[in-house]
């Protein structure tokens, strides 16, 4: 059961983007109005809002939080051109009774793209501070801060070059280093009749990103993409936000051209297809577990989809965006999708050239 | 109308329309030519550069078009003059007047709207001149008292007003009858004032700045009011409203940004269109008449006319949708929302309305946020947060920990977890061991003292569980109920065995037994958990020591050595062929002695294992894991990396949750060094001395600087703190953890009286 509650965010325009803290008791939302809000809740009050800047001077698209082991740091991009890296910091005399004046500061800004920065992400914990970005003319730029305590100096270690519009962007958030960093980039681009998501991997190798597949099943503008967080999968599963909902199951295939050449090969397979949305999907996000995804569209719905017991995905709830919770709902989607979506699952392997194990797996202070 | 383009020679500086909008001149510093501009391109007419006697004059940075004579062209150049043009006549005689007056570079010239001959030019030396195209001279002369003016326009509305903006931010409107002072001044910008622009209809006069932004001012009243500001991302050079439609008005930057963006004033901060055709900055705009064709010149050696059509629209890529879900299971949701002039009501729905044209929709834009908080009473997420904090890893029995885990599972409801528990313990239970045992001493020693057919019935126990066991890992989701009642009463059998015979000596009757075992059973059923509980404090609770001692130690299972034998290929191929149904003749013969068949449980284990942490569900995998203990070394083929995986997974999930001590216990409790080492790392904090505040570094009790000792005294009780010590890092004093939380229960400054704002939460 879901209770809803309306915040009154009162930005000026579209709010384009929100995100929890690693803990779920911040948020920050981003909007077009250029501002960027943070809201604490304490205990399981209302939120309340702690800090409100502009940040930008154009839309702010995303807004992310790195983990809080290198401190209370947002990073947001904009269509400026730019995107920044902010840290909190509590103000030197408190008064008496409060918690400290709280504001936000500017450590960098990252003004290496020529066109609008779509979309922005810290990479996992495991890889230090690492920054990827996306933008529209297609280049996805690897930053990393080699120093953690300095945030104000990021150096741009990769430019990849993809050719279509980028939207959107997700690491696999892989936990150890058994896996290879990976990233996958969604494209809205709607001329190219060509696939539009990519996977890219660092080869160790190379020491350079590699692309290592198109899912050319997606055809359609996307609008977002998340990988779902692996607390012990073998596999990595893809949520795609198109016209429609797409599950994709990527597992890495273990063979000799593999390690010959040093690059993932990956087995795609699309688990899953929910049109149940009847329109535009818009965003797709995951629990923390990677057990449930949530989807939002153009219908003004969130809805829910779950595993079940013999691996297929199956809705379980749908909210409406003005707060209502329609009762029974995901009994009749549930049919809707047995019955029309579930496509049968697309096979295809590709083969690339590159592999590495990632040898020196990168020493951090464990705080 | 099509977008076309031509290439120059050399950068753009301005262009300029005709009054029908059939011909376009340009100009910059080493182009000045005039098209006539055709269906699908540009008609070179003339280059008025052609002459052969070139000089400055010939540099333009701004060309205007007589707005009521189409032979006659301005242009401001470079070196000061102000040109006119006669585009009837040919050669030198084309100059027809040139005006030496201002002293520096002219930025700009305008033709008065609707009186002939006369124009008015914007200079860098500060001063406006206008000019009659008659006279050799300047008419007029306007001081406006600032650096430099970058822009004239006269009025479309007041014949004789025009406006004039200035590199200190101020705009300036004068009467062109009035020289000595201008009618109205106000500072509306903090940086230069590049360009202004009138708006054809209404009364707003919109400014562009290098403070990157767009101001529309309201020029009615005697006091200026500022109706819009549009925050773009650079330095704006140049601004025009575009006709026919109210709110919008076309942008190019001076720096960083070589698109032209069409603005919507009602939504300032993002670009109803944009056209990105220009590979450098553009440096002026002009429409064509209507609202759908335009043109423009740029410093990539351009001219280009856009159409509408064109466009891109950046806010159509802008994801109009928000979505997170938080550790709790809390969703965010943001969507847009219609915003409706004459009714507040916020719907869910999308308005459909066919009537509306994108632009008239384009600035009603307006998001709700929604958070739906979780509010079952049982969800994954609490039940994790309950299962882990209630699981015993260490410090008890494998049995016993297995039980007690198994009931808090049942208790939140995870009942296939809950048997998960109890499958594990009867495979790798008292039993388990015992056969292990008997397997290593050939089975004789046991086998002598035990009644046969108490044997046989513990046989078939464990031949019926390991079935059992194995088709539930297969498939433990639908485990039926009875099975779990099955192994309840093996459970208890082995609790039985346990208490009853706590060194694990054999021996006892059949009736004993039974009898034993039912009210144990019962028992069982009727609150073994507080049993249990009750028993295992007495026997297996230690004190809560920093460094507890690995469970291992304490767990009565044999020294691993002995395991081996397992595989030992004296009885393996045994084991092999010997199947259930031959057990109870080599049972009752032990005379035979045969080596018993043991069914390796853990494959299956390892299977199951593996379905809960792909399942997202690496609590029950890492924690079953961990109580296994020695155990873990039959699983020989669950690699490392899963494991690893697995334990990170966990760590991390328990991060999120923030169940620190259960974290730091899970990677205590972790055997693989990876991440045992974790709680190695960065452990060590220095204190200050509480006297000179000097960074303690060599030991945490004596300061270098002041041979002071208060540092490990607590600042309320003044004895030394052994344990638990809790400190200020703002004024360095402390003292014990239980102190400290009751003075600041009543108190907020430091207990020494520092006057320090200790901040305890």
């Amino acid at each position: 059961m879901f209770e809803a509650a309306e915040i009154n965010a009162e930005h000026k325009d579209l709010i384009h983007d929100v995100a929890y803290d690693f803990y779920g008791n911040r948020m920050a939302t981003c909007s077009s109005d250029q501002y960027v809000k943070v809201w604490d809740q304490i205990g399981n009050e209302k939120w309340t809002l702690t800090s409100s800047w502009k940040a930008h001077s154009g839309s702010v698209w995303k807004v992310t939080w790195a983990h809080p082991e290198f401190g209370q740091v947002l990073a947001t991009c904009s269509f400026d051109r730019t995107a920044a890296v902010w840290e909190e910091i509590i103000g030197e005399t408190p008064g008496p009774g409060e918690r400290g004046t709280r504001h936000w500061v500017r450590r960098t800004n990252l003004v290496d793209s020529r066109t609008s920065v779509t979309d922005v992400k810290f990479g996992p914990k495991c890889l230090g501070l690492q920054l990827a970005t996306c933008s529209a003319d297609g280049i996805i730029r690897i930053y990393e801060a080699p120093d953690v305590m300095n945030l104000s100096q990021w150096t741009l270690q990769h430019e990849i070059t993809c050719k279509l519009s980028c939207s959107c962007l997700s690491w696999n958030p892989s936990l150890t280093n058994n896996h290879p960093q990976m990233i996958a980039v969604g494209s809205d681009d709607n001329t190219a009749q060509t696939g539009k998501v990519f996977i890219f991997e660092y080869s160790e190798n190379s020491r350079r990103w590699m692309k290592i597949e198109t899912i050319i099943t997606i055809m359609e503008p996307v609008h977002d993409i998340s990988f779902a967080p692996n607390l012990g999968r073998s596999y990595h599963i893809l949520a795609v936000a198109t016209k429609d909902v797409k599950i994709i199951n990527l597992t890495p295939i273990k063979d000799n051209s593999s390690i010959q050449s040093g690059l993932t090969k990956l087995d795609v397979q699309t688990v899953a297809q929910f049109t149940d949305h009847t329109c535009t999907v818009w965003r797709a996000s995951w629990n923390v577990t990677g057990t449930v995804l949530a989807t939002s569209g153009d219908d003004g719905c969130v809805r829910m989809f779950k595993m079940n017991y013999i691996n297929s995905w199956k809705p379980v709830t749908v909210l409406k965006g003005d707060g209502a919770v329609i009762p029974n709902d995901a009994h009749r989607g549930s049919i809707a999708s047995s019955t029309g979506v579930l496509t049968p699952p697309i096979t295809q392997t590709a083969r690339y050239i590159k592999l590495g194990s990632i040898s020196q797996p990168r020493d951090l202070p464990w705080h | 109308m099509s977008t076309i383009s031509v290439l120059q020679e050399g950068p753009v500086n301005a262009l300029a329309l005709n009054k029908d909008n059939s011909q376009v001149a340009i100009g910059g510093r080493n182009v000045f030519k005039v098209y006539s501009i055709e269906e699908d391109c540009f008609k070179e007419i003339c280059n008025l550069r052609a002459s052969k006697h070139l000089n400055l004059s010939f540099s333009c940075n701004d060309v205007a078009w007589s707005s009521t004579d189409d032979n006659y062209l301005a242009t401001a150049a470079t070196n000061g003059h102000v040109c006119v043009w006669n585009l009837t006549k040919s050669g030198k005689a084309m100059q027809e007047q040139v005006y030496q007056e201002h002293k520096r570079t002219v930025n700009k010239v305008n033709f008065h709207s609707s009186e002939p001959y006369r124009l008015i030019s914007g200079s860098q030396d500060g001063t406006m001149r206008y000019f009659d195209m008659r006279c050799k001279a300047a008419v007029a002369t306007f001081l406006s008292n600032t650096e430099s003016v970058r822009d004239v326009q006269f009025s479309p509305h007041m014949p004789h007003t025009f406006a004039a903006v200035s590199e200190n931010g101020s705009v300036q409107l004068w009467d062109v009858r009035r020289t000595e002072k201008c009618i109205q001044q106000f500072t509306a910008h903090s940086g230069p004032i590049f360009a202004c622009d009138w708006h054809p209809e209404a009364t707003w006069l919109a400014t562009a700045s290098r403070d990157k932004t767009i101001k529309v001012w309201d020029l009615t009243t005697s006091k200026p009011t500022l109706d819009y500001t549009i925050h773009t991302i650079a330095s704006i050079g140049h601004v025009k409203w575009r006709p026919q439609r109210k709110y919008h008005i076309a942008s190019c930057a001076l720096v960083v940004d070589c698109s032209i963006n069409i603005w919507d004033i009602r939504r300032p901060f993002i670009p109803f269109a944009a056209f990105n055709e220009h590979k450098d900055i553009a440096s002026g705009v002009a429409w064509r008449g209507d609202s759908q064709v335009f043109l423009s010149t740029s410093r990539d050696c351009s001219l280009i006319q856009h159409s509408f059509k064109d466009a891109s629209r950046p806010a159509s890529k802008a994801n109009i949708q928000a979505l997170d879900i938080s550790t709790k299971g809390n969703t965010l949701f943001g969507m847009r929302v219609p915003v409706s002039t004459n009714t507040t009501k916020p719907t869910g729905l999308m308005r459909k309305s066919s009537t509306s044209t994108i632009s008239d929709q384009f600035h009603q834009s307006a998001s709700v946020l929604h958070q739906f908080t979780h509010v079952s009473v049982c969800n994954d997420l609490s039940s994790f947060e309950f299962l882990a904090k209630n699981y015993i890893l260490y410090g008890r029995s494998f049995p016993e920990m297995c039980e007690h885990n198994a009931a808090v599972a049942k208790e939140c409801g995870k009942s296939n977890i809950s048997t998960i528990w109890k499958i594990v313990n009867t495979m790798y239970g008292e039993l388990y061991v015992k056969i292990q045992a008997m397997h290593n001493n050939g089975g004789l020693n046991l086998m002598n003292n035990v009644d046969a057919s108490s044997t046989e019935k513990k046989n078939n126990d464990v031949v019926g569980e390991a079935a059992a066991a194995q088709f539930s890992s297969a498939d433990d989701d639908v485990e039926g109920e009875d099975q779990v009642d099955h192994t309840a009463v093996a459970n208890g059998y082995h609790t039985y065995n346990k208490y009853g015979h706590p060194k694990g000596d054999f021996s006892f009757g059949e009736n004993e037994l039974d009898l034993e075992l039912d009210a144990l059973s019962i028992d069982y059923r009727n609150g073994m958990r507080n049993q249990n509980q009750l028993q295992q404090q007495e026997d297996w609770t230690l004190p809560n020591e920093a460094f507890n001692i690995r469970h291992e130690i304490r767990d009565r299972s044999p020294p691993p050595e002995q395991f081996p034998n397992n595989n030992s290929p004296d009885f393996n191929d045994d084991s092999h062929s010997s199947t259930v149904d031959e057990q109870p003749t080599w049972l009752v013969s032990v005379s035979k002695i045969p080596p018993m068949p043991i069914w390796d449980p853990s494959a299956s284990l390892i299977e199951s294992l593996k379905h809960h942490a792909e399942k997202g569900d690496v609590q029950t995998s890492v924690s079953v894991l961990i109580v296994l203990g020695e155990h873990r070394k039959n699983l020989k083929t669950l690699d490392e990396n899963t494991v690893t995986h697995w334990l990170m997974g966990y760590i991390q999930t328990l991060e999120r949750f923030r169940l620190w001590n259960v974290k730091a216990l899970v990677i205590e409790l972790a055997w693989i060094p990876s991440i045992s080492q974790m709680n190695q790392q960065s452990t060590r904090i220095n204190t200050n001395c509480s006297q000179c505040l000097k960074p303690l570094q060599r030991s945490g009790w004596l300061c270098d600087r002041c041979h002071s000792t208060d540092a490990s005294r607590c600042s309320i009780c003044h004895q030394v703190v052994k344990g638990l010590y809790v400190w200020c890092q703002g004024c360095s004093h402390g003292g014990h953890l239980m102190h400290m939380q009751e003075w600041f229960s009543k108190n907020k400054q430091c207990p020494t009286g520092c006057g320090h704002l200790c901040e305890y939460r």
